[in-house]
């Protein structure tokens, strides 16, 4: 007898799961479909299928620069944001210091601050210090709050680990830098991809504190949601919504399969660590 | 702590003993790695923070019709019947979005986490994928969706449910598409805390608690549910606190009651210029987060978001 669930039950949440998946991937799949139809709303009747939309999509020099905006700010914030928060992670996992709950705290606050705030904030900040606004003043705002996410990813990660295996390199001679370069970054380097991409797509998503501290240069999430308002533009804002939402979904998916396999490689290699140490003793 | 005052305590020997001087050598190598990770944090994040607090007050002014040394921005907002208003407006609006959030993610985290066996990663990741995919264009999709010549509305005058001219007021520019695709845009980070508890959950219990004679569903309620509580707090909070300060959504499929306390602050710091009273409500909704966190701080474990 299973004790978590009758059998009735069980059938019960499947369909709930189901019809949450349901619920989760429709909206996304209507849009896809509707991206094709040859019409200037969006809606019913169907009017036959046509790439017309993704063809004035791909001349629309405003939607082009903006992606390019978007691209840039996404790669300065997760280069930066993964630079940021290695050392930050191995300081919080491997290292035993005064003020630690302080200094973790502060990393993590960025996650509990509702953006309207941060972007208030920033606003005020390069204001006061004369910064003027561009695609970096929107990266340094992304990098705060993509931070605790990467700092988030790798903890679990370095916690997996064995010290033991830093400790034997430094046992060896090996210095803190050799070190790094080949035990610790090699073991973990399935994170920090994760690390980079999540980064990336925070950054990439972006519209509150992006609107705030933008230039004249704006990223896609910004140029979108002023779009929005102008129902002509929709059918190829809807295409490019149907691009970017693909691609993304593609490469989330594919670091976290990544993620769960380097994983598990790393709880067998563990374990074999694990049992020599026994067998050694 | 205590390595700490040792190594403070000899700083008042005059020759540094072998001990402290690997001492302070892993204390170099401790702060370098910490150095530009939290100088980066302390500029960009608590500095400008403070600023919005020192600038609230009129202690620091930026523009010309600001007041120097002032508290009656902040005295204008408490006593205000419309901005008060708006802020318990979005606490509703968290409140209802979170609570919805948590109710449908539940038993799909439930499912996953104790019945589904091998494949709940591979099912959990079906839920996550969504969420990664752009806030923005899930709104969007609700929009073409929902609105009166959209996608729902369109296919019911081809079917001749709703006639020619006819709408559903309540679909659009409502509180119920607002309240509708926040929950859509949550659910699935909701389910992810919520989902760790219950999978960190030693299944013995429910097994001892079923041979003690109790029901499946006396089970759940004195077992099950108290111990899966630090995941529902943690959902409820992490939905909650992003949700307090929106105005993207509400303004996008919410129509003119879609005007929020957050989009009170932003309005104050681009349409109104009004730097100083927006800077007052950016602050106190700060606190208002604070508090919050006081009360529910010690059910919150963050790491559960992420793994």
């Amino acid at each position: 007898m299973n004790v978590a669930v009758s059998r009735a039950g069980r059938r019960w949440l499947w369909l709930v799961f189901w019809l949450l998946t349901l619920f989760l991937y429709a909206p996304l799949v209507i849009l896809l479909i509707f991206s094709f139809n040859d019409r200037e709303l969006v809606s019913f009747p169907w009017e036959g299928f046509t790439l017309h939309w993704y063809q004035t999509f791909l001349d629309n020099p405003e939607i082009l620069t903006a992606l390019r905006v978007s691209v840039v700010v996404a790669t300065l914030t997760a280069v930066v944001t993964t630079i940021l928060a290695i050392p930050a992670s191995i300081a919080l996992v491997r290292r035993r210091f005064f003020g630690k709950g302080l200094v973790s705290g502060v990393m993590l606050a960025p996650l509990v601050i509702p953006l309207v705030v941060l972007g208030t904030a920033l606003l005020i900040l390069f204001n006061t210090i004369g910064i003027p606004f561009s695609p970096l003043t929107i990266a340094i705002g992304h990098i705060v709050i993509a931070l605790p996410f990467a700092i988030l990813t790798l903890v679990p990660r370095l916690e997996r680990i064995p010290a033991a295996l830093e400790e034997a390199s430094r046992d060896l001679g090996a210095g803190w830098s050799t070190t790094f370069r080949q035990i610790t970054f090699p073991l973990m380097l399935p994170a920090i991809f994760s690390a980079f991409l999540l980064s990336f797509v925070i950054s990439f998503d972006e519209v509150v504190i992006a609107s705030f501290v933008a230039g004249d240069e704006v990223t896609f999430p910004v140029y979108l949601y002023s779009q929005l308002r102008l129902p002509r533009q929709l059918p190829q804002v809807i295409a490019v919504a149907v691009v970017v939402l693909t691609i993304s979904a593609i490469v989330v998916t594919i670091s976290e399969v990544l993620r769960r396999m380097t994983d598990k490689s790393l709880e067998e290699t563990t374990r074999v660590h694990d049992e020599e140490e026994v067998s050694v003793a | 702590m205590a390595t700490d005052t040792a190594s403070a305590a000899s700083v008042e020997t005059s020759e540094p003993s072998p001990r402290r001087r690997r001492g302070s050598g892993r204390w170099r190598v401790t702060s370098g790695l910490l150095a530009t990770p939290t100088i980066w944090l302390v500029v960009f994040f608590v500095v400008p923070v403070v600023l919005v607090g020192v600038y609230s007050v009129g202690l620091l002014t930026l523009l010309r019709n600001d007041d120097y040394l002032s508290l009656e921005h902040w005295r204008f907002f408490l006593t205000s019947d419309t901005y008060l208003a708006l802020f318990w407006k979005s606490v509703r609006m968290s409140l209802g979005v979170s609570i919805t959030s948590v109710l449908l993610a539940y038993p799909v985290a439930y499912l996953l986490a104790l019945i589904a066996g091998s494949k709940k990663y591979t099912l959990l990741l079906v839920i996550i994928v969504p969420f990664l995919t752009s806030y923005l264009l899930r709104v969007l999709a609700w929009r073409v969706i929902l609105n009166p010549q959209g996608v729902l509305q369109s296919f019911l005058r081809s079917i001749d449910v709703l006639g020619p001219e006819q709408q559903i007021d309540w679909l659009f520019n409502s509180t119920f598409a607002i309240y509708l695709v926040l929950s859509y845009v949550w659910v699935p980070f909701v389910a992810l805390p919520i989902f760790v508890s219950l999978e960190n959950l030693d299944q013995h219990l429910l097994e001892a608690s079923s041979d003690l004679g109790a029901s499946r569903l006396r089970t759940f309620w004195t077992v099950t549910l108290p111990l899966s509580m630090p995941g529902v707090v943690a959902g409820f909070i992490f939905v909650f606190i992003p949700t307090i300060g929106e105005y993207v959504t509400p303004q996008l499929v919410g129509g003119p009651g879609g005007f929020m306390f957050g989009s009170a602050i932003q309005s104050a710091f681009t349409a109104g210029l009004d730097w100083q009273f927006g800077s007052a409500m950016a602050m106190f909704l700060i606190f208002a987060v604070a508090v919050l966190l006081i009360v529910f701080g010690r059910f919150l474990n963050v790491r559960s978001v992420t793994e």
